[in-house]
């Protein structure tokens, strides 16, 4: 799903350039058009900086491996076959800028244990005092879920169930074959389920 | 379909990612078996719980003025390493050879070199050709026949040998040493000029294919050392004209254009 987003101040003279199509900006952006790779960057920087948020699970880090990736993706745009999805091309060049700080460093903070205090406090069955207080918990328990996940498995769910990218997009992304992809998917799937499950049956009937 | 079949293809039904009419198949399972419905449910209120999943982060504006701020430190350091480059070069070009020693004693022994190849090839022509080319002394041995090496020598009006200089040609003739038939130095002198401005014609059009996607204030600068470039070219040349076989000028001459090459080999791999 591609999110445009808005900042405070943008001259309403850009909206014009927001409406390209992303071919169209990439093409310009190849070229030399400086307004036009700021314009990929606002388009897409929502779910980039989501996406890394997800894997590294801090929003300082977030924030430096967005810039880095933005920064990475300027340098190289030559070098973007041309009939790669700017999006496609921009998620796998965060997802290498995300594991590259992954492994030089220490993640332990991020990882929490299936006895933590919030799920045992769920699973006696009591309720949260309001909806807003439960989705903060909720928040917490899916970031620390995620957290928990191996690379490969937090990649594919991130792509997949926040991103919602096709497995072809992901397989791009990752290098990673199809049936590869949903395997790892559908252990993540059963990981966070496993955690998640108090919350399934609070106040989020479909 | 089965309930196993159904609950191994509920993910895929959820993501949406088979076909249409396996789809209808699972649908239609689903609304006639209780268990695998609430199955459905509970991934539909899974992804209804990820749907609502908020992260503690913005993108702001000064997430971009950094991005810009960092590209913008790139652009100034690539500048700056170009324009350091060129300047090197042409104190490799002009001020080496004044400074260096070193530099200075290899460009004497190229000097005196180049200098005792002309003055041979003045004394071979000084001596009688007669003596040298032949008992008739009629005629001299043609050139070995290198096509695109050697330059053609005018043809005779008429007479039996059209095709043979006579030896008033040979004498005629600065390019050609009448005693080998070999290139004389400053044949080869040309012969590399030659070769620097077809070089430097395909480079040219390679830069500018390139000229769109560089930074203008790089392009600037670039163009300013380029043009230095030529300018020195132009003055060598003027040199080498008005002291012909000074191997000095010629030295300078060759110098400049291979500067130039490298000068427009790294803008355009740049």
């Amino acid at each position: 799903m591609v999110e445009a987003i808005s900042l405070k101040g943008q001259a309403s003279a850009r909206a014009g350039i927001l409406m390209n199509s992303a071919e169209e900006l990439t093409a310009r952006a190849r070229s030399g058009d400086h307004e036009a790779f700021r314009s990929i960057f606002e388009r897409y920087a929502r779910p980039i900086i989501s996406f890394i948020y997800d894997m590294v699970g801090r929003r300082d880090l977030a924030e430096e491996l967005t810039q880095e990736t933005f920064v990475r993706a300027y340098k190289n745009l030559g070098a973007m076959r041309e009939e790669t999805k700017i999006s496609t091309w921009l998620f796998g060049i965060a997802k290498n800028v995300a594991r590259e700080s992954l492994r030089s460093r220490i993640r332990e903070d991020h990882r929490v244990g299936i006895d933590d205090d919030r799920v045992v406090e769920m699973s006696d069955g009591k309720l949260p005092p309001d909806r807003e207080l439960l989705d903060r918990e909720l928040n917490g328990v899916i970031q620390d879920a995620l957290g928990a996940l191996d690379e490969d498995k937090r990649v594919v769910f991130t792509l997949k169930v926040f991103q919602q990218r096709s497995y072809e997009e992901i397989a791009e992304i990752t290098g990673s074959s199809i049936p590869k992809l949903k395997t790892d998917l559908h252990r993540a799937r059963a990981e966070m389920r496993r955690r998640i499950r108090p919350y399934l049956g609070v106040g989020y009937e479909v | 379909m089965k309930c196993e079949e159904c609950q191994a293809t509920i993910e895929d039904y959820i993501d949406e990612a088979f076909a249409v009419r396996t789809a209808r198949d699972v649908s239609a399972h689903l609304s006639s078996c209780a268990a695998c419905s609430r199955c459905h449910e509970e991934f539909k209120r899974e992804q209804t719980i990820y749907a609502s999943y908020q992260r503690d982060i913005e993108v702001t504006p000064a997430l971009w003025a950094s991005i810009e701020a960092r590209l913008e430190r790139q652009r100034a350091i690539k500048t700056a390493t170009l324009f350091e480059t060129l300047r090197e070069r042409f104190a490799g070009v002009f001020g080496a050879p004044r400074l260096s020693p070193a530099f200075a004693a290899a460009l004497v022994l190229v000097a005196i070199g180049v200098t005792a190849l002309i003055m041979q090839y003045a004394s071979s022509r000084g001596n009688n050709p007669v003596a040298q080319n032949g008992p008739t002394g009629t005629q001299v041995e043609p050139p070995p026949n290198k096509p695109g090496t050697v330059p053609e020598l005018p043809k005779a009006s008429s007479g039996p040998a059209v095709d043979q200089p006579t030896i008033a040609q040979v004498r005629k003739d600065p390019r050609r040493s009448p005693a080998t038939g070999r290139p004389t130095p400053e044949q080869l002198v040309r012969e590399a000029e030659q070769k620097y401005v077809q070089a430097i014609a395909i480079l040219s059009r390679d830069v500018n294919q390139r000229r769109s996607k560089v930074d203008p204030a790089v392009l600037a600068r670039f163009d300013a050392a380029l043009s230095d470039i030529d300018r020195t070219i132009a003055e060598t040349k003027q040199a080498s004209r008005q002291n012909p076989g000074d191997p000095i000028a010629l030295n300078y001459l060759l110098a400049a254009y291979s500067k130039k090459v490298d000068a427009l080999r790294d803008m355009a791999r740049d």
